[in-house]
This record gives structure tokens, C-alpha cells and sequence, in this order.
């Protein structure tokens, strides 16, 4: 066997290795449209049924009829469009903020955020939920939205993109013209700072769809539930239609998926980028 | 608390260059060096029109844009931290007065072993799941770095699954580790293998839950290892081969040493998530009996600290002992996060 | 992703204003529609209440409206957490048997039913069950719904099998012990390897300890979960997993276990019949009740309740009267397995008659008796919580194979510790 054969082999290994790893890494996904096409008599039933069912509809009525998805859906995109946003719309403007201007306290403010990074969330839980009492904003969708309004990871995302990506020289003709920091935001900094925005305001909007134990504590009628916590309730409990809830966790999962598939080769360049500066 | 909260954002903040990055120390500024000439002390505008505007009102505009965030911050963390430390030396049950008790709740902390089974139940999924999957994804990293073909269809596909919601991923695992009737115990029995009770023993209870995390955040870090790949310089590796080196060792002593900094961020995330898990647990195991919700499973072998927690403050309404809880457990996570930026920070000095 | 600026910032700043507005109106609204006495909300849990009922109150009731929501999750969590604010306040909500206790410190957040009218309907209603909702000082806080008496369920054509008897007045003669009904389970298994007697140990645990007049905690409020009432109930529960007959299951699965025959019989209250229907629909037929071995226990069995910012205490009180008329309890028994709280529903048709899911058996034969003859014991606040330790390590004992001796010196110790944090001397 010459050399150029065996490399061709070992690189066929390789991508067969790959494909196996590919291959469990979107398995649940498969399984997960098995499960929710086919009958929970199916499901528990030995040898279990590998291909998809016809019974999609079915569940799907069923699952109508056990939770309110669409409500639960537009409460969740609800949720992570208004988090979305202003995160996007506050944290590129500290960034700007903290990227091209000195002002006192600065220092100590950055480092504050810093400092705040790997708090858990729980350690101010129980309080959070006293204050949205106070609020009354328990068991509304501004319970999780305003305490994520603005967070520490988009401040640095956005000022590490918009030292770099932000041209000092526009900054200075904008100022000569008499532009004010505000002025300089609109002008400026945003339509160059594009690209950072797409990938924090996914990233933004993933991570808010997400979102399970803020809105589980906050939460209570069936008509304010996000995905999340309704389809966790309708998992709970003895009596479990698995087809049914696989059903709900297929309709839920799907769009964000598709959404991710579609945005993915952007994002996760500029996840990587996140992590490695 | 002086040295960990370095840990988080030097590793993750976009802000210090991979030049800083082994160092630990979050070096905002630096690395477009401070004689650059664009960068602008003050703003122009603020001297310029108005007239001179005095002492802190000239950077008015500047404290307003960052404002919301330290805002937001203050009111929904800040305050909210300082008062769990306070609650954590009251008695209250939600609705009535608070009543101060010193530090009986520290002292039934120190005696609970329901408590201290959480602790070994949170460090026990989180080394189960961690190590392998930081192994794994620095293989699948040097697998993909190592073909040409594909390897756009491959990060999609690694990536996935650390973007699919954690709720669905339990309710996943839940139905395929299901004892009786989950596929895993159909592929066993297929193989004439007996079946095993995969959520009603202690260990594999927590075998589930710790493939659980692996499953979604393998690719995640694969990924960022392939990045961190792809930045080592190829002279490197030529050189090595020069000198007769075999790919073994071309891994160990260059490839590893350079992904040092990028290793220790996965480290450090790994160990931040890893130890809050909550979710799955309380997913898989949330209502199952009506008499005892959230008590972790069979044995309370998914009985993770924040699930404890999240028990006694919602569902036994003993809000003063889960506040002794929740910040007996940050100063753990404090502690594995030093333990860790110690150890791989060591390792570092070595050559 | 091609973000226009302009839209971008229009967005977020609309979004902005929008939530600041939301939060305006949302407090204002929110306000005036607790004060609305035309609007009543109404909690309750899936399985709580027979559904039907309650959306014929919607249509009997029409000149309020009745905004029913079925609360999923922990219900307790979710109505504590609800009734933190007036707005998020039910005006009418159920809260669980077990529950019922740790909100009597509280009563003073709900309305004393006996100055609504309850007094007089007293008498009509199980007085046992009424006591669990009152307070020291004689506040009623809670409009009985149902009881949990406990039968036991099994399998009528898999006792065939093994040979033993099928008839429920004779199961119910024969199995009069848990000894006896231990060593049935024994032949079971044998006669049918995959089946077992018992769900779990817990089960028997929380049946046996529902069998006695004390519990946990005493009237006094002193820890007693370590004498010997709770030991013997203990051993007892221990008894099926040390003779192989417990099938330990702890999770979800046991919705597929009731229907495939790994469980031979179930121990439960009578609202436990709906879980099983609903589990095994394919099992129709094949059930029946008998009595609980070693005598009657209740387990569960709930309360309607007005918290203190009911926005029409008069009409709320006149709807749960409704609701839980001895003729609509009867109707909750036929659609959701509640056992009524009003004797006289017993004498109902819906009550005599047979049950199909039963093989036509007349459930009440088993019921009727069992409910005369609860114990009644003294619920402590804290009692739910205290238990908690011992239905821990009954599963440690399942999951983990830990000693029952050790398991029981833990789960005291641990008892108390709780008792201790809980405030009980």
C-alpha cells in the first residue's frame, strides 16, 4: 500500500468518526419526531418503532388540548423579542460608552462587571421574586424581561467589537461636525457595529427562549407560562402521553433550530471569537 | 472573593488579547497600547459647544448610556445578593414576620446530610460530565482540524446541541432512559443484555444527568477548541516534524501547551454551569410524588444543591435556610473555580 | 442578518416605552380588577375538581365571570407564590389535603368560611374532615371538596392467575393484614415473574401511618416521628421490598408499569381510581377494589378555599356551595373520582352504581365503609415537610439497597432536624 492510500484511508476514518459524532449529536432530534409521530402505545412497546408514524396530528391535538401552546408560544417569543432588543439597544450603547471614552469611575465600573460574571443568578432569586412583588410585576412577562434587559456579557461582546470595528477617524469627523456621544451612537457606531449586534441579539434571543427557573418562579397561571415551564409541566406527573409531550417539545424545538441552521455559520464563528479573546 | 471573579471574564471577556489571557489578569485597556492616536481622553463635543461644563455633568451622556445596565444590575443582583445574606440569618416562611436566629440556619447547614448529599451530588455530575466532555471535545476539536472536507456541515452539526433547550434535552433523556420502556433499555434488551434501571439507581441517576451535559456541550467546546486550533502558527507543527516528532507528541507538547489559556476558559465555564445544574434534575424528577416534589429522585441521587434550594425556599417556603443554602454553595463554586485556576495556571509555569 | 438601524432603534425604543407603559397600565388594570367583584378567578388542579361542574358554575353563575385557570406544577408553590399580591390572587382556589395544615398559621390570609354560612351547612359535611381546615380558634378555612379513603386496587385477572381470590368481598376478607396481603404478593410474583405487589415502599408507608390516630407531630406541637407508631409503620413498609415484591418505582414510568402488569395492585385513595384509568385505559375491566389491608386510611383529599382579597366573598362562598352540593360532589365522583365530603351523596345513583372501569363492581361497597372508619389524627403545619425525610430514604432503601435499620436512624434524625427548622419543639 503506498503512503498516498493510506492517508486517503485515514482521513476516510476520520470523517467516519465525525459522522458518528454527528450523527449523536442530532439523534435526540430524530427520535424526538419518531416519538412525537408515532402512539405512546408504540412508544412502550418492545421492539420500539424506529421510523416516523402517522400520528402526528393526533398528538399534536392532544397536546392542544392538555396546554395552550400558542399562548405559551407568544409569550416566549414575547419574552425573548423585548430581551432581544434591549439588550441589543443597551448594551452596544455602554459599549460604545466604555470602548472609545474615558470618564471617571470607569475603571471601577468595568471591573464591577467583570467581577460580576460568574455570580449565579440563584444567589438573588429569592429577593428578585419579593421585588417583582413589591413590583407587582409577578407573574407578568416583565419579570423576565427588565432583569434581563441588559447584561454583562454584551457589554464586553459589544465594546471588544466596537474598539476594534469602529473606526476612531469616523468618531473624529462625526465630533467635528459638531456631533454629540448620542449623535455619535446613531451615526457612527451602529451601522458598524452590525455585525457584533446579529450574533449577541441570537445569542440573546436563544438563551431568553430558553430560560427555564426565572419565569418557573415567576410564573403561575397557565396563560402567562412560557414554553419552557409549560412543557415541563405537561412532562411532570404520573400520567405522561409521551407522544403527546414530544409532540409540544417537537413544536417547540423546531423553529429554533431552523432559525439557528439558518444563522449558523456567522454565529458560531463569533461564539469562538467570544471565547478565545 | 478577590481572586475568582478574574476567572470568569478574563477567560470570556473579549476584552484581554490572547497575549493576556494566560496571565489571568483582565487587562481592559491594554492591547491597543495607550499611546495609540486615535484614542480620545475626552470627547471633543463635550468641550466644545456648550462651553466648558464642569466636574462629572460633562460625561453626563457617558453615565447615561452605560446607566441601565449598572441599574438593572443594582436592582434585580446587587440588592438582591446583599438581602440573601440577610435572610440568611432570619427565620421566615414567606408570607409572615422574618424573625432573627443568628446563625442557626449555618448551624442546621453544617448538620443537615441532606445538604452535604447535595454537595457531593452537584461535585459528583459535574466531574462525571466535565472530564469526559473536555476530552472528548479536544479529540472531536483535533479530529475536525485535521480534514478539509465538510468541516462547516461538521461545526453545525456539533454546535446544535448546545443551543436546544435544556427542558426538551431532559424530557429527551427522561423518555429514552425511561427503566422500563426507553429505547436504551430496548437496545439492550436487543442485545440480550438485562435491562437497567437507569433512573431509580443512585448512579445512574447520575450517569443521565452527566451524559445529559456531555450531549450538549461537547460540540459547544469542540468548537472553540478547533478555533484555538487553527490559531497555533503551522511553523509550529513543521518544525516539531522536523525534528522527528510523532503525532502523539506533537499533541502533547505543542498543541496542548498552546491551547493552555483557551482550556482553562472551558475549564472555568464547565465548572460555573456545571455545578448550577438545576434544571435537569428537576425536570426528570421535578413532581414525581405528590407528597415530596423535587427531592432529586429515587435516593435523592439528583438532588443537586440549587435543587435543594429551590425546595426549601418554593416548595417548604424556608426562605431563610435557602439563603444560608444558596450562599454556602456560591462560596463552593468560588472555591472549585480558584482550586481549578490555580491548577491549570501552575501547570502553565512548567515548560 | 441585515439589521437596519433605524427599524433597530425604533424597535427598541418602542419596546422600551411599550414595557414602561405595560407596567403603568398592567399595575392599574391589575388593581381595579382584584377590586372587580364581577370577576372571580378560580384555581384549581387537573384532577382537582370534576371539570364539568365547574363549567356549568361558569354557565349557573352568569352574572359574574368566572375565570377558571387549571394550574399545572406544584400547586402549592404556584398558589403560595400567587397570592403574594392581591392581583395575582385567586378569588377562589383549591389547595391539597396534604397541604391544607401548613397554611393554618397563615389563616388569617383567607376568609373564615364558618361567617360566610359554612356553620350552618356544617353538619351536612364530614366534621373529621372539616377539623382539618380549622384553626385552633375555630376558623373554617376551607369548604371539604373530597377524601382520600384508601382501598386497595388490583388485578383481577392476574390474582386468577396465581390462584388467588378474585372476588372483592373475599380479597377483601382474606387480606384483611398486611401480612396477608404481603404473602399474596408473594404468590403473585411467583405465579407471574413480572408482576409485583407494590409501586414503591412509600406507598405503604404513607398508608400504614394513615391507619393511626398520630402522626409526626403532636397537638402540642412536639416531634413524635421517632415512637412507635411511625416505627411500625416503617417495618411494615419495609416488609414487600425485603420479600422481592416491590417493583420500586420512583418515577414516571409507573404510568406504563399500571398498564402492562407490573403492578398487581395499587394502595391508594379513591381519587387514585382517575390516575389509574387515565394510565392504563387498555386495563378497562380488570381492576377491582378491596378493602385496605390492616383497615381504612386517608390519603389527600382537598379543600376549596377563599383567600382574604376575594373580591365578592358572598358570591365566591355561594358558588363553592354550589360546586360542592352533595348532588355535584356525586358528579365529581362519576367524572373525576372525587369521593364526596357530604354523606348524603353516598345514597346517589352515581355513587351505587356500578363502575365500569371496576368490571361494573359497586365501588362503594369498599368506600362507603372505609370512609365511616378513618382515623382521624392531628395534621401538624409541618407535617408535609417532615415526612419528606422518611419517603427519602424508603427510596433510598430501593435505590441505593441502603439498610432499612440505618435508613430509619436517618430518616429520624434528618425528621427532626426539619421538625427543628420548621419550629417544632
Amino acid at each position: 500500500m503506498n503512503s498516498q492510500n493510506r492517508k486517503r484511508l485515514r482521513g476516510l476514518s476520520v470523517h467516519v468518526v465525525l459522522m458518528i459524532c454527528v450523527v449523536i449529536s442530532v439523534f435526540p432530534f430524530y427520535w424526538i419526531i419518531v416519538m412525537a409521530t408515532n402512539t405512546s402505545q408504540d412508544i412502550y412497546s418492545y421492539p420500539p418503532k424506529l421510523w416516523f408514524g402517522g400520528n402526528l396530528l393526533t398528538n399534536i391535538q392532544h397536546l392542544f388540548d392538555k396546554m395552550d401552546f400558542f399562548g405559551s408560544l407568544f409569550n416566549t417569543v414575547i419574552v425573548a423579542v423585548c430581551t432581544t432588543l434591549l439588550v441589543l439597544f443597551f448594551d452596544s450603547l455602554a459599549a460604545f460608552a466604555f470602548a472609545k471614552y474615558e470618564f471617571p469611575g470607569k475603571k471601577f465600573l468595568f471591573g464591577l462587571l467583570l467581577a460580576m460574571y460568574i455570580l449565579p443568578t440563584q444567589l438573588a432569586i429569592i429577593p428578585q421574586y419579593e421585588i417583582m412583588v413589591q413590583l407587582g410585576w409577578l407573574g407578568t412577562l416583565k419579570a423576565l424581561i427588565v432583569p434581563a434587559a441588559a447584561n454583562a456579557f454584551g457589554i464586553f461582546w459589544m465594546r471588544q467589537y466596537t474598539s476594534t470595528g469602529v473606526p476612531d477617524e469616523l468618531l473624529d469627523a462625526a465630533r467635528i461636525e459638531g456631533a454629540g456621544f448620542f449623535r455619535q451612537y446613531w451615526h457612527v457606531v451602529l451601522p458598524c457595529v452590525r455585525p457584533a449586534l446579529a450574533f449577541l441579539g441570537i445569542y440573546t434571543f436563544i438563551a431568553a427562549w430558553n430560560d427555564y427557573i426565572l419565569p418557573l418562579v415567576m410564573l403561575v397561571n397557565p396563560d402567562e407560562l412560557t414554553l419552557q415551564v409549560a412543557l415541563a409541566q405537561l412532562y411532570a406527573g404520573h400520567s405522561t402521553d409521551y407522544s403527546m409531550v414530544m409532540s409540544g417539545v417537537l413544536l417547540a424545538v423546531i423553529p429554533l433550530v431552523l432559525v439557528f441552521t439558518f444563522f449558523a455559520r456567522g454565529f458560531i464563528a463569533d461564539a469562538t471569537k467570544g471565547a478565545l479573546r | 472573593m478577590s481572586s475568582s471573579p478574574v476567572a470568569g471574564p478574563a477567560a470570556t471577556g473579549p476584552s484581554s488579547g490572547p497575549a493576556t489571557g494566560p496571565s489571568g489578569q483582565p487587562a481592559p485597556d491594554r492591547h491597543r497600547g495607550p499611546g495609540r492616536p486615535g484614542r480620545r481622553i475626552r470627547p471633543v463635543s463635550a468641550g466644545g459647544r456648550r462651553g466648558p461644563r464642569r466636574g462629572i455633568a460633562r460625561y453626563f451622556p457617558q453615565y447615561l448610556a452605560v446607566s441601565p445596565y449598572y441599574l438593572i444590575f443594582s436592582v434585580f443582583m446587587l440588592f438582591p445578593m446583599l438581602y440573601t445574606v440577610y435572610l440568611a440569618f432570619q427565620k421566615w416562611d414567606g408570607i409572615g414576620e422574618m424573625q432573627f436566629v443568628g446563625l442557626q440556619q449555618f448551624r442546621f447547614l453544617w448538620d443537615d446530610p441532606v445538604f452535604w448529599l447535595s454537595l457531593r451530588n452537584t461535585v459528583v455530575i459535574w466531574v462525571l460530565s466535565t472530564v469526559p466532555m473536555l476530552f472528548m471535545a479536544l479529540v472531536l476539536a483535533v479530529l475536525v482540524n485535521s480534514v478539509r472536507r465538510f468541516t462547516a456541515f461538521y461545526r453545525v452539526a456539533l454546535f446544535i446541541p448546545s443551543i436546544t433547550s435544556l427542558v426538551a434535552i431532559a424530557i429527551f433523556f427522561g423518555a429514552i432512559f425511561s427503566n422500563n420502556f426507553g429505547l436504551i433499555n430496548a437496545i439492550l434488551q436487543s442485545m440480550h443484555l438485562s435491562a437497567v434501571p437507569w433512573l431509580s439507581n443512585e448512579w445512574t441517576i447520575k450517569l443521565v444527568i452527566a451524559a445529559l451535559m456531555t450531549w450538549q456541550w461537547t460540540g459547544y467546546n469542540a468548537i472553540i477548541y478547533l478555533a484555538g486550533l487553527q490559531a497555533i502558527p503551522s511553523e509550529l507543527y513543521e518544525a516539531a516534524k522536523m525534528d522527528g516528532a510523532g503525532p502523539v507528541r506533537i499533541f502533547f507538547s505543542i498543541t496542548i501547551p498552546m491551547l493552555r489559556p483557551i482550556i482553562l476558559f472551558t475549564v472555568v465555564v464547565s465548572t460555573v454551569t456545571g455545578l448550577q445544574s438545576f434544571t435537569e434534575p428537576q425536570v426528570l424528577f421535578g413532581s414525581d410524588a405528590s407528597t415530596n416534589p423535587n427531592s432529586g429522585g429515587p435516593g435523592q441521587a439528583g438532588l443537586t444543591t440549587l435543587l435543594y434550594f429551590y425546595h426549601q425556599a418554593f416548595d417548604n417556603n424556608d426562605f431563610g435556610y435557602a439563603a444560608a443554602i444558596v450562599w454556602a454553595f456560591f462560596l463552593l463554586i468560588l472555591l472549585i473555580v480558584t482550586i481549578n485556576w490555580r491548577l491549570v495556571q501552575r501547570k502553565e509555569r512548567r515548560p | 442578518m441585515d439589521l437596519s438601524r433605524r427599524r433597530f432603534l425604533q424597535a427598541a425604543v418602542l419596546t422600551a416605552a411599550a414595557a414602561g407603559a405595560t407596567a403603568a397600565c398592567g399595575g392599574g388594570t391589575g388593581e381595579s380588577g382584584s377590586k372587580d367583584s364581577k370577576n372571580l378567578k378560580f384555581w384549581y388542579w387537573a384532577g382537582g375538581l370534576s371539570d364539568k361542574v365547574v363549567a356549568d358554575a361558569e354557565k349557573q353563575f352568569s352574572d359574574v365571570s368566572l375565570k377558571t385557570s387549571v394550574i399545572g406544577g406544584d400547586f402549592k408553590t404556584k398558589l403560595l407564590t400567587g397570592m403574594k399580591t392581591a392581583q395575582t390572587a385567586p378569588d377562589i382556589t383549591g389547595i391539597k389535603g396534604e397541604d391544607i395544615a401548613s397554611f393554618l398559621p397563615n389563616a388569617g390570609r383567607f376568609l373564615d368560611l364558618n361567617s360566610l354560612g359554612m356553620d350552618k351547612l356544617a353538619p351536612e359535611y364530614l366534621s373529621w374532615k372539616l377539623k382539618q381546615a380549622t384553626t385552633q380558634d375555630g376558623k373554617l378555612i376551607g369548604f371539604p371538596i373530597d377524601i382520600g379513603p384508601c382501598a386497595m386496587y388490583y388485578r383481577e385477572d392476574l390474582f386468577a392467575k396465581a390462584g388467588l381470590p378474585t372476588d372483592p368481598a373475599k380479597v377483601s376478607s382474606e387480606l384483611s393484614t398486611w401480612d396477608a396481603y404481603f404473602e399474596a404478593g408473594v404468590e403473585l410474583h411467583k405465579a407471574v415473574p413480572k408482576t409485583f405487589l407494590v409501586n414503591n415502599i412509600g406507598a405503604v408507608f404513607s398508608m400504614a401511618v394513615g391507619q393511626g390516630t398520630s402522626r409526626y407531630i403532636d397537638a402540642d406541637n412536639k416531634f413524635i416521628g421517632d415512637q412507635d407508631h411511625i416505627r411500625t409503620a416503617w417495618t411494615t413498609a419495609v416488609k414487600p421490598y425485603t420479600l422481592g415484591i416491590d417493583a420500586k418505582i420512583n418515577d414516571n414510568t409507573w404510568n406504563a408499569a399500571i398498564g402492562n402488569g407490573t403492578l398487581g395492585t395499587e394502595i391508594g385513595a379513591a381519587w387514585h381510581a382517575l390516575d389509574i384509568s387515565n394510565a392504563a385505559p387498555g386495563t378497562k375491566g380488570k381492576w377491582r377494589v378491596a378493602s385496605l389491608p390492616s383497615g381504612p386510611s386517608n390519603l389527600g383529599g382537598s379543600f376549596l378555599c377563599l383567600p382574604s382579597t376575594c373580591a365578592n366573598p358572598e358570591k365566591a362562598f355561594e358558588i363553592i356551595k354550589w360546586i360542592l352540593s352533595p348532588e355535584n360532589q356525586a358528579r365529581g365522583f362519576t367524572d373525576a373520582a372525587l369521593f364526596p365530603t357530604a354523606p348524603a351523596a353516598y345514597e346517589l345513583p352515581a355513587l351505587t352504581g356500578g363502575d365500569a372501569f371496576f368490571g361494573g363492581q359497586k365501588t362503594i361497597e369498599i368506600f362507603g365503609p372505609a370512609a365511616e372508619k378513618i382515623p382521624a389524627a392531628y395534621e401538624a403545619p409541618a407535617d408535609a415537610a417532615v415526612s419528606a425525610a422518611y419517603f427519602n430514604e424508603l427510596t433510598n432503601v430501593e435505590a441505593k439497597g441502603k439498610d432499612p435499620e440505618t435508613a430509619w436512624k436517618d430518616a429520624v434524625s434528618q425528621a427532626k432536624q426539619i421538625a427543628q427548622r420548621q419550629g417544632v419543639k
